[in-house]
């Protein structure tokens, strides 16, 4: 071939390859097929959260569902994957299109994918499966558009508090039923953990979002807001976060309390938590299930106490979980997935027979009975569940006594409405600027940080 | 005489150009044939997604509504990122320090193996088991080794010579370093196999003559073996550099990027972009300018080094 053969070949070819290029990206569908909903017509759908193989009871109890689930309801058939919702993949997984017809998701996502059409309107099927009356309104309000549409089932909801190693507090002479109950006293402890066992008195998640968190959890705490409640605009860079960052500027270089890992994600910090490497940290009372059970913390050195506050109770920051269903779903599918959500997450809590042998099969799969934690449904609802249950209960909960005081005490605040996750990235540098710059300008990192994040929102 | 016709009678016929008739004869369309899927596939699964990531930089796009084109916006809102320039020093400063600590040391560990004639195979294998670790759980072990604490692995290690003990990933000034030490551990091995087989390439008489010569080991390294494999050294330099501008794992699983963005980047930002913001305009925005420069460096490196080139 001559050169201006070979060039125009290669033109040629990388025009074909661009106009099916372009053509790929216009024919992804957005909304949810149409056509009335059949009840009884046969469907497929998958579920994800399917629990890891290296957790084989889990594995066992949960296929156990599917059977029961799928005799109960023999139209439908699902299949099982063990896709779960993750900060830092979740958006791959959205893009892919690899997402199984119903997950559960952070609280954080919803607000971002309602607008951006990532979520099916199921409002009617929600009604339909006779679901939208057990939920708690306040929740959902994380789920819904501005016209009051419903887009996804909160499940599961959490509330930050201060989870403390009891053995440390022993050991350091501190009454391990008194968790600190301000920030002043958390700084007090601390240095009294570090001078009496040389471990960390306090640590402080940092990484892969985290950071952003619980710094965000700690300015609720001190009276402080991050965002505007329209999502508008950043509105950390005042007192509340300053006095928070000082307070950790302050134990990590006046104080040296908070031991020598300034790079922590929840994982990694629960796990040296569980090992007794650290006294206090900001953790949800859920805290307990891993450190008990995947890295073997003693139940009784496990103690949880609400979330120190500063000048009179703020209140501490809440989020939770809610199953989203695939937007490329038909309706037959919603309603199939809905179905599965209620039999799954919902019907233990209203039904006694159900609530006792859900605990019993928890305690068969060496799970936790009673831990205690907030509720989406209604708080009566959730009382009368936990009564029922009370009889299995294997969760020292006497432990959590500080805790569960405040989930009536502290006003339960929402994190950031909007691009939740990307504030959290971005506030992670400050916290660990903080903790490993002894120099670090505590008001110069939140005017940066207040920058980039309020070009972010404009976006 | 009857030599020189039948030359004379055939260089006529084979410039003239063939007739379709006789290029289908001789099999051409079957050729293409042939050739078709492989290139089709080829095209589709190579060429595609670049393609596919050129019309993206272009686009806001979730994947999931329907794409709007932006014209430049992805690429200006890249570019005054104030994420930025820091990603970029970063970056450049992982390659600086790869250049420096890592990229010698193959080169010595090859010609240092090269020189041992009896045990050479057992340091080959010492020298190649990190390639064979998978990365992931390299990063995990080295993790281990950099505690922070005195009782950390290195720490611990330096603490009997009363050095330390150091933050290393915890500190901003260290974990960089820390970071290429890794990946110069990680990747010498395989490197230095390389070179290895570019040694065996190098005639042992020049080795002979310069010893003849009265030429010592050091001498003979430096005029004989390192000219004899310029052309390798010169085309592991440019793969280094080019690998080096897109290092993601090691930061990714080290550090997240902290502390204080002091190991983000350039590809750990492209990755926020893309999976924590969902931005994925912005995202194959930041690479198409980051291939372009490597295409642009790659030209230059290859003008600037034309002179001591072997090919």
């Amino acid at each position: 071939m001559t050169r201006t053969a070979r060039f125009v070949v290669t033109l040629t070819s990388a025009a074909l390859v661009l106009t099916t290029a372009a053509c790929a990206d216009g024919s992804t569908p957005a909304a949810t097929g149409g056509g009335a909903i059949d009840q009884k017509a046969p469907v497929t759908i998958t579920v994800g959260n399917k629990p890891k193989p290296d957790k084989p009871a889990d594995v066992a109890a949960f296929e156990r569902n599917v059977k029961k689930f799928m005799a109960d309801h023999p139209n439908i058939t699902v299949k099982a994957t063990e896709t779960a919702w993750d900060a830092q993949t979740f958006q791959a997984q959205v893009a892919g299109g690899s997402l199984p017809t119903v997950m559960s998701i952070s609280f954080t996502e919803p607000l971002n994918m309602i607008p951006n059409k990532q979520l099916p309107d199921i409002t009617d099927e929600l009604k339909l499966v006779d679901l939208t009356k057990d939920l708690n309104p306040e929740t959902l309000k994380m789920v819904q558009d501005d016209k009051g549409r419903i887009y996804g089932v909160p499940f599961e909801a959490f509330s930050v508090g201060l989870a403390y190693n009891r053995a440390l507090f022993k050991q350091a002479g501190l009454d391990p039923d008194k968790p600190p109950a301000n920030w002043d006293e958390v700084r007090q402890y601390a240095k009294q953990i570090t001078e009496k066992t040389g471990k960390a008195g306090y640590a402080q998640l940092t990484k892969d979002n985290t950071g952003g968190w619980m710094l965000t959890t700690m300015t609720y705490s001190m009276g402080g807001t991050v965002q505007s409640p329209d999502g508008k605009k950043s509105t950390f860079n005042d007192a509340p976060a300053k006095k928070a960052l000082q307070l950790l500027k302050d134990m990590r270089w006046t104080d040296n309390t908070m031991g020598t890992n300034f790079l922590y994600n929840q994982e990694e910090a629960r796990q040296d938590f569980a090992a007794g490497k650290i006294g206090m940290i900001m953790q949800a009372p859920d805290a307990y299930d891993m450190c008990v059970k995947n890295f073997g913390m003693k139940p009784a050195d496990f103690g949880e106490g609400a979330l120190p506050q500063d000048g009179g109770p703020h209140g501490t920051l809440t989020g939770g979980s809610i199953k989203m269903i695939n937007p490329k779903s038909t309706k037959n599918e919603i309603v199939a997935a809905l179905k599965w959500i209620k039999s799954q997450e919902f019907d233990k809590y209203t039904t006694e027979s159900l609530a006792v042998q859900n605990a019993k099969d928890t305690i068969a799969d060496k799970g936790f009975v009673g831990r205690p934690g907030i509720t989406p449904l209604s708080q009566q609802t959730y009382d009368q569940y936990n009564k029922w249950r009370e009889p299995f209960n294997n969760v020292p909960v006497q432990q959590f006594k500080g805790y569960v005081e405040s989930t009536t005490s502290l006003k339960l605040l929402p994190e950031p409405v909007k691009k939740g996750q990307e504030v959290y990235a971005l506030l992670d540098p400050v916290v660990q600027q903080v903790l490993t710059k002894k120099d670090a300008d505590i008001d110069k990192l939140l005017t940066d940080a207040a920058s980039k994040i309020d070009a972010r929102l404009a976006r | 005489m009857a030599v020189l016709t039948r030359p004379s009678t055939a260089i006529p016929a084979s410039r003239s150009r063939r007739s379709p008739v006789t290029w289908y004869r001789s099999g051409g369309l079957s050729s293409i044939v042939f050739a078709l899927p492989l290139v089709l596939i080829f095209l589709y699964f190579s060429w595609g997604p670049i393609v596919r990531g050129l019309v993206l930089s272009f686009q806001k796009n979730n994947l999931v509504t329907t794409p709007e084109w932006v014209g430049m916006a992805n690429f200006s809102y890249v570019l005054t990122d104030p994420q930025l320039p820091q990603a970029t020093l970063n970056t450049l400063y992982f390659a600086l320090l790869a250049l420096i600590f890592g990229f010698p040391v193959p080169l010595f560990l090859a010609v240092f193996i090269s020189e041992l004639r009896k045990t050479g195979w057992l340091y080959n294998v010492f020298s190649y088991l990190p390639a064979v670790v998978p990365p992931v759980a390299a990063i995990l072990l080295w993790k281990f080794f950099y505690d922070p604490s005195t009782s950390g692995v290195f720490n611990a290690i330096l603490g009997w010579f009363g050095i330390g003990p150091f933050a290393w990933l915890n500190s901003p000034d260290l974990a960089m370093p820390a970071i290429v030490i890794e990946a110069t551990w990680a990747g010498a091995g395989a490197t230095s196999i390389i070179y290895l087989a570019a040694l065996t390439g190098v005639r042992t008489e020049l080795y002979e003559a310069a010893e003849l010569d009265g030429a010592g080991i050091w001498r003979r390294v430096w005029h004989v073996t390192l000219p004899q494999i310029r052309g390798i050294i010169l085309i592991m330099m440019l793969l280094q550099l080019i690998g080096t501008f897109q290092v993601f794992t090691e930061p990714f699983l080290f550090t997240g990027g902290g502390p204080d963005n002091a190991t983000t980047t350039i590809l750990l930002l492209i990755y926020r972009y893309a999976f924590i913001n969902g931005d994925f305009g912005a995202a194959t925005a930041l690479s198409v300018l980051l291939a372009l420069v490597l295409c642009v460096l790659s030209v230059a490196y290859h003008f600037m080094t034309r002179r001591w080139s072997t090919t």
